[in-house]
């Protein structure tokens, strides 16, 4: 069942590789960090994509997994020095982050993923609430305080420039997950989870196992994110990572480039961030205005996003028999 | 006498105060075309959602190839040979013919090989090549109900419990659905088929288990069954004429 | 002893109002069937109009429910009659928690920028004043709320069973492409049921100004807190939304008193999920998790 890379594809892969890498020094610090928080949130966007659209399990409450993965790797690297400076200082303590929301999520996995939809949506927003709180709450977690990740910024380099590269690098490595995973059993496996469940365990699929797998491994690599995150912040408190706002963009970014495909997470981190972030940057106060108007757009007109509407690819849902 | 690759003891099912089957036993000899029919609402598909595992049972037995089933899960009955091909067939719409079969081939048994092998065979078998590379929400409904069995064949089970195949079709669809089945028994599957036209049933059954409101009325060839005066007053009504054999 | 009688009203208290702010969360998933995630914003709108009646006019919110439910019905007809419809007819049912998602967004957006991020308060001329029941004490405010909540409640149960209305609603909720056969126009009355929902949820807003501080921001934990109230209790009725209301008051003021009041989220949340679990049958119904 698997097709062999297209290669036009890889070769515009390797002239993007390119352009990423020296960007830089044709932009300036504002576009670089606007670019920075691009890679970022096309990387958490693609992280989410891997169980909201590959098999239908919309979590409302992904951002959990960002706060999980930046407070374990402070925490971590207070505790236990990072051993060294420079980027090498980042290695342990973002993979302490990593494995410790992919870790979470492995516990809540079994009992979480029996709800379906709104439930499972819901449900995973709870959960999120509850992380927040408590971290805010249990001195120990120092969410209220605060914790401190030192700087990893080799010398001589700017540090948007070195958070530049750290997230570009993230986001080839989750699109290269996400494309992986498309081409293999568990990519069949997960479509057929979200077309039909109950059919897909008639037609042996161990739905059970392969739907914990996808929540994990979307967890382990926004916990990744989220610890790379905490390192470009150096000083923060509950907030400033468990935030509502992040967990929301995923969800947009998805919906609006299309969801389930590879590209429309990025796509739709890159048109909405162009918008917020390089129209708009004079109009903070209306960016959660016109992305949910954007939401809106997006729903009524094209209901699979950019890439479905632009492509011949299939509805987003099978239509509900039975009016509403 | 071959063994009976199904068989079921005392099977009972009840929801808060319903008793959707009561004490129902059955044997489905292996390589057989085993039949099931039924007044609606005498329980048929919930027989079948017992079996395969969507419902629990609240007592009695049912064992697969001798082994009980206990509370295996779904997909583990179906990697222990056992496949079902649904009432309302749910294609994946997002995919060909060929692919949604391929999906069944590929996870229907744990040691699957050769996706691709298995796929085409099964779409032969239920006449469908012509249609492998057909989005799967542009199909007739007689296009997808051989899907179904085309997927479920994939999974390359012994045994197939088909609930209504021929459900919707007109008679030369029906006509092509019976030969399907029957290819499909040629290849050594036996199948158990849920069905009200009792011209395709009486066609091609060996044998036929009759339900009502829950309960065993009778069992037997689809000569007995037909001439059988319980069933007659239960389901098939008096016939106008004793050669026909039944309104359904 | 009295500690847990005066925390026990103190959570049948805010469980009365939490009940009236989930009933129209909960009628909406009852008789139209979707998830309706800008309710919470209503909630907060009310509140917001509130304050300005109170603050500009020196209308008491409890007189002010009326008119700020009438407003809020005309918009809730509106949006429902508009966007909410095109987001299902277009593409499916789960566009519209998308829709109402998006939706949130914009008219929380929107409140922001008209009244500031700050957090609010109403403080009515009795807001000082308390009660005093034996040993235990309850603000008159509070007891004001719960009674404004228990009468529309009342109110609405009453309409429900007894108005033609109400009968044509559960009608609907229970099967409609037969009751628009019988002759019910279904899309007019899911516009009325919308309105009907969030003039509860902007007349439960304006009580609970009141009673707690609100800002835009709290429109999520709003909506959050009807999705509880329904998952306890029940879909589609009053009743279950009181039952539901009720019980999440208590776990609300129990956690808060004896484990802490900064966990109470938490203690919500683990009540949601081990409901969700262990559903019992029926009360949930199969909604979104369709099987063979």
């Amino acid at each position: 069942m698997t097709r062999p890379a297209h290669p036009l594809a890889v070769f515009a892969a390797l002239v993007a590789a390119v352009a990423v890498a020296l960007a830089p020094e044709a932009l300036g610090p504002f576009h670089i960090r606007v670019l920075q928080f691009f890679f970022f949130s096309a990387a958490l966007a693609t992280a989410w994509n891997l169980l909201g659209g590959y098999a239908g399990y919309w979590s409302f409450g992904h951002m959990a997994f960002i706060g999980i993965g930046a407070f374990a790797a402070a925490h971590y690297a207070m505790a236990f020095g990072g051993g060294g400076a420079g980027p090498a200082s980042m290695i342990a303590p973002v993979a302490v982050g990593a494995l410790s929301a992919g870790g979470v999520a492995l516990v809540i996995a079994y009992p979480l993923l029996r709800l379906r939809g709104i439930y499972f949506a819901i449900a995973m927003l709870g959960v999120s609430q509850i992380a927040a709180e408590l971290t805010n709450n249990v001195g120990a977690l120092k969410g209220g305080i605060g914790v401190f990740l030192p700087s990893p910024t080799p010398a001589g380099m700017p540090p948007e420039r070195f958070f530049y590269y750290l997230f570009a690098v993230l986001l080839g490595l989750c699109l290269l997950i996400a494309w992986a995973i498309r081409r293999t059993r568990f990519g069949y496996a997960l479509l057929a989870i979200r077309e039909d469940e109950d059919t897909a365990m008639m037609l042996g699929v161990a739905t059970e196992r392969w739907k914990i797998a996808a929540f994990v491994l979307s967890a382990t690599l926004t916990g990744t994110a989220g610890a790379i995150y905490g390192y470009s912040l150096g000083y923060f408190t509950t907030y400033s990572v468990f935030r509502l706002d992040f967990s929301l963009n995923m969800i947009v970014f998805c919906l609006i480039g299309g969801i389930g495909t590879l590209w429309g997470p990025t796509i739709g981190a890159a048109l909405l961030l162009f918008l917020t972030q390089v129209l708009l940057s004079r109009f903070l106060d209306v960016h959660l205005m016109i992305t949910g108007a954007l939401v809106v757009a997006t729903v009524l007109l094209m209901p699979g996003g950019i890439l479905r509407a632009v492509g011949e690819l299939p509805r987003l849902r099978p239509k509900r028999e039975g009016g509403t | 006498m071959s063994e009976a690759i199904l068989s079921g003891r005392g099977v009972t099912k009840r929801f808060q105060g319903v008793t959707a089957i009561e004490d129902v036993d059955f044997d489905i000899p292996e390589g057989a075309i085993f039949g099931l029919i039924g007044p609606n609402g005498a329980g048929k598909s919930t027989l079948f959602n017992l079996i395969t595992g969507y419902l629990p049972l609240t007592s009695g037995e049912i064992r697969f190839r001798g082994e009980p089933l206990g509370a295996m899960p779904i997909f583990r009955r179906n990697q222990a040979g056992m496949a079902r091909a649904f009432q309302i067939a749910k294609p994946f719409r997002a995919l060909s013919v060929r692919q949604n079969v391929a999906v069944g081939a590929m996870f229907g048994r744990p040691d699957a090989h050769d996706v691709e092998a298995t796929a085409a065979e099964a779409m032969r078998i239920a006449g469908i090549e012509a249609l492998a590379d057909r989005r799967a929400d542009a199909l007739t409904v007689g296009e997808l109900r051989k899907l179904e069995i085309a997927r479920a064949v994939a999974t390359r089970p012994v045994l197939l419990l088909a609930d209504e195949p021929c459900a919707g079709l007109n008679p030369s669809e029906t006509a092509e659905m019976v030969r399907c089945l029957r290819s499909v028994r040629e290849t050594g599957v036996t199948v158990w088929l849920v069905e009200h036209d009792m011209k395709a049933v009486t066609s091609i059954c060996d044998r036929i288990l009759v339900i009502d409101a829950g309960r065993k009325l009778a069992e037997g060839s689809p000569a007995e069954i037909v001439a059988d005066p319980a069933v007659i007053e239960a389901y098939l009504g008096a016939p106008l004429d004793a050669a026909e054999g039944g309104a359904g | 002893m009295d500690l847990f009688l005066q925390t026990a009203l103190n959570g049948l208290v805010l469980g009365g109002i939490f009940s009236l702010a989930a009933v129209g969360f909960s009628l909406i998933f009852g008789v139209i069937g979707i998830v309706n995630l800008t309710h919470g914003v209503f909630v907060v709108a009310g509140a917001y109009l509130a304050l300005v009646l109170h603050d500009s006019f020196g209308i008491d919110p409890l007189i002010g429910v009326l008119p700020i439910g009438a407003v809020l019905f005309a918009v809730g007809y509106a949006y429902q009659r508009t966007i909410i419809h095109w987001a299902v007819s277009r593409a499916s049912v789960e566009a519209s928690l998308v829709v109402t998602f998006g939706m949130a967004m914009v008219f929380r957006n929107l409140l922001q920028l008209w009244f500031g991020p700050d957090v609010q308060a109403i403080t009515p001329s009795y807001g000082f004043q308390s009660v005093a029941i034996g040993e235990i004490r309850i603000d008159v405010v509070r007891l004001a709320a719960l009674g404004a909540s228990m009468v529309i409640l009342l109110a609405l149960a009453l309409m429900l069973a007894r108005t033609h209305f109400g009968r044509a609603m559960r009608a609907v909720a229970q099967q409609p492409l037969a009751a628009s056969l019988c002759g019910l126009d279904v899309r007019r009355i899911f516009g009325l049921t919308f309105g009907m929902s969030a003039a509860l949820a902007g007349a439960s807003g304006a009580i609970i100004g009141i009673v707690q501080p609100f800002s835009a921001a709290t429109e999520v934990a709003w909506t959050l807190n009807a999705f509880v109230v329904v998952v306890l209790g029940g879909i589609g009725s009053p009743a279950g939304a009181l039952i539901g209301g009720l019980l999440l008051g208590l776990i609300n003021a129990f956690t808060a008193q004896y484990v802490g009041p900064a966990l109470t989220q938490a203690m919500m949340f683990l009540v949601l999920v081990g409901m969700l679990l262990l559903r019992p049958q029926g009360i949930l119904g199969a909604a979104y998790g369709e099987t063979r």
